[in-house]
């Protein structure tokens, strides 16, 4: 067997039901060796190896949805999604993105239709955190531009900020998992949330904001200039203030520099 | 809402180049690892140097804030586990350049990565997995070596990975292997003891002589680690778990190769169930000391 079809085998050994590792395919079984041990328990090592350590992997990512979920739930959904999505590059910050469309369509989650969001929410920080450093817009970069090329400008948000929306109190539904009071209730009917995932002195932080504020801040990732951002959301919330939303956000420092 | 600004610490980071960094004279490190970040800033500790794998530093972020503080206190070694370079396929070119660009940063005095493979196809398994030893894996591994050293400008080791299945088609044993690919190619040999005893146990051969049979002047760095034993229906298999101790027969076995090879940077390894720093740093202390144990035993030669 030639090393590209061994290493294309194994693979698929490894990402196989897990009864395959019994009784293995005969030809690949005749490539290995075994000795006293067998080769199912030698190969049950490797299978191990590669999915207990996405597990982990997926689990320190996915707090909030693990503590709804349990343990043992979380991990049995977490080897369906890494069977079917095994990570394509060896590096894995990002490993775990698509969790929230793998929740959509897995049946044993129906019955938490709030996962999914959860899921998105918890990969947005994950990205956060691993976002490169980029140099925020200062006040005083501002100030230079004269007024009337204000509108026509283009800023965009720092590589570490995430703009999610659910219609779940995600923010909540967090508290109630972590602080694990079991004596509190959640209410999943009080409303949606727009939040702000962002990265401040090293840590993940989020915040809710406002609905126009929020609308704002998407049309201008999007690419929208100043002045067709502000025009879209005035026709939409006609109190919106954008000299209050780009004192706080440059306050927060959460566009990027020109 | 005050006038005043917030600063934040990772607003612009200007990060290194640091200065190339010369071989560690302290020749024991450990491997840096989350749980330890503030503490290792905020302690007086009797290292060498550290270790990090780069795969959880590329493209940025919070971590690498801590890597750059630890960068300025202590020597560095790039350990890496996600080259593939064991594979069939040629090595990823964006791994390449995250990788490049970390050096270019951080100047380590090594970067490593092992004999194994992880990607086939769409895949990248996240474990360090078996090669059969023969010819045709030795030229895919050495093209993958070269392609590497030549993209990086330098010269990079290569450590035995730890293997629970062996091949019926092997050529060569993985000593030999490990000798050929620093010909072949020019790099250095990792010498992983932990690793070696681990699979001198699971496939059943003489750890010592693969340790004789090794050439010493290859060997770049060595690794120590702890392991654990498997219950299976059918024995015994020792997994490498990085999760313990490292047990007093590898121990032995590093004694054996300190006197064989020579003193070189050697790492303690400890990557899951983390003890507290106190800990592993004793590890690097027992480390310390047998390299000390057979210097003084050279002395007491030289004086004869
Ligand atoms: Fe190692």
């Amino acid at each position: 067997m030639q090393l590209s079809e061994y290493q294309n085998r194994f693979k698929d050994l490894m990402l196989d039901h897990p009864d395959v590792l019994d009784a293995p395919p005969e030809d690949l079984a005749a490539f290995c060796k075994s000795g006293d041990i067998a080769l199912p328990t030698r190969l049950k090592v490797y299978r191990n190896n590669i999915v207990g350590s996405l597990t982990d992997m997926l689990k320190a990512t996915f707090p909030i949805t693990q503590a709804l979920v349990g343990e043992k739930f979380f991990e049995t959904m977490a080897r369906s999604f890494i069977l079917q999505n095994p990570p394509a590059k060896g590096v894995l910050s990002h490993y775990g993105e698509g969790m929230d469309e793998f929740i959509a369509s897995y049946t044993p989650a129906k019955p938490l239709p709030y996962l999914t969001d959860i899921a998105a929410y918890e990969i947005s920080k994950n990205h956060s955190y691993h976002a490169a450093d980029d140099a925020p817009l200062t006040a005083a970069q501002l100030a230079v531009i004269p007024p009337e090329e204000l509108q026509d400008m283009q800023i965009t948000l720092r590589a570490h900020v995430f703009l999610i929306h659910s219609k779940y109190p995600l923010t909540s539904i967090e508290e109630f998992c972590m602080e694990n009071d079991a004596d509190k209730a959640l209410d999943l009917d009080q409303g949606g949330e727009h939040l702000m995932v962002f990265r401040r002195n090293l840590d993940v932080e989020v915040a809710v904001i406002g609905q126009g504020e929020f609308e704002f801040l998407q049309q201008i990732s999007n690419g929208a200039s100043l002045g067709e951002a502000m025009e879209q959301v005035l026709s939409e919330f006609a109190d919106f203030n954008i000299q209050d939303v780009l004192q706080k956000h440059l306050v927060l420092e959460t566009f990027r520099a020109l | 809402m005050s006038g005043q600004s917030i600063h934040t610490n990772d607003s612009v980071h200007n990060y290194g180049p640091f200065p190339p960094a010369a071989r560690p004279v302290e020749p024991v490190g450990i491997g840096l690892r989350y749980p330890h970040y503030k503490e290792v800033l905020e302690t007086d500790l009797e290292l060498g140097w550290l270790e990090v794998h780069p795969e959880n530093y590329f493209g940025g972020g919070a971590h690498r804030h801590f890597l750059s503080e630890a960068r300025k206190q202590y020597n560095l070694s790039l350990h890496a586990v996600g080259l593939s370079l064991g594979s069939d396929e040629p090595v990823a070119q964006e791994h390449l350049r995250g990788f490049k660009e970390l050096i270019d940063i951080y100047q380590p005095f090594n970067v490593s990565d092992h004999a194994s493979w992880s990607a086939s196809g769409n895949a990248h398994l996240n474990d360090l997995l078996p090669l059969p030893y023969t010819q045709e894996s030795l030229d895919k591994l050495a093209r993958n070596v070269e392609t590497t050293q030549e993209y990086f400008g330098r010269k990079i080791l290569v450590e035995n990975p730890s293997t629970y299945l062996a091949f019926e088609g092997n050529e060569m044993h993985e000593d030999v292997f490990m000798n050929r690919i620093a010909e072949m190619t020019g790099c250095g040999i990792l010498l992983d003891l932990n690793n070696i005893y681990v699979q001198a146990h699971n496939h059943g051969y003489d750890a010592w002589s693969y340790i004789n049979t090794i050439d010493a002047h290859h060997v770049g760095e060595m690794h120590l680690a702890g392991h654990i034993e498997q219950e299976a229906d059918d024995g015994v298999i020792l997994v490498d778990t990085h999760s313990r101790p490292v047990k007093g027969d590898v121990w032995d076995l590093y004694k054996h190769a300190v006197r064989k090879v020579g003193v070189v940077p050697t790492l303690i390894e400890w990557d899951s169930d983390i003890p507290d720093l106190k800990t592993l740093v004793g590890e690097a202390d027992k480390a310390r000391a047998i390299i000390a144990d057979i210097e003084a035993e050279g002395m007491a030669h030289a004086a004869e």
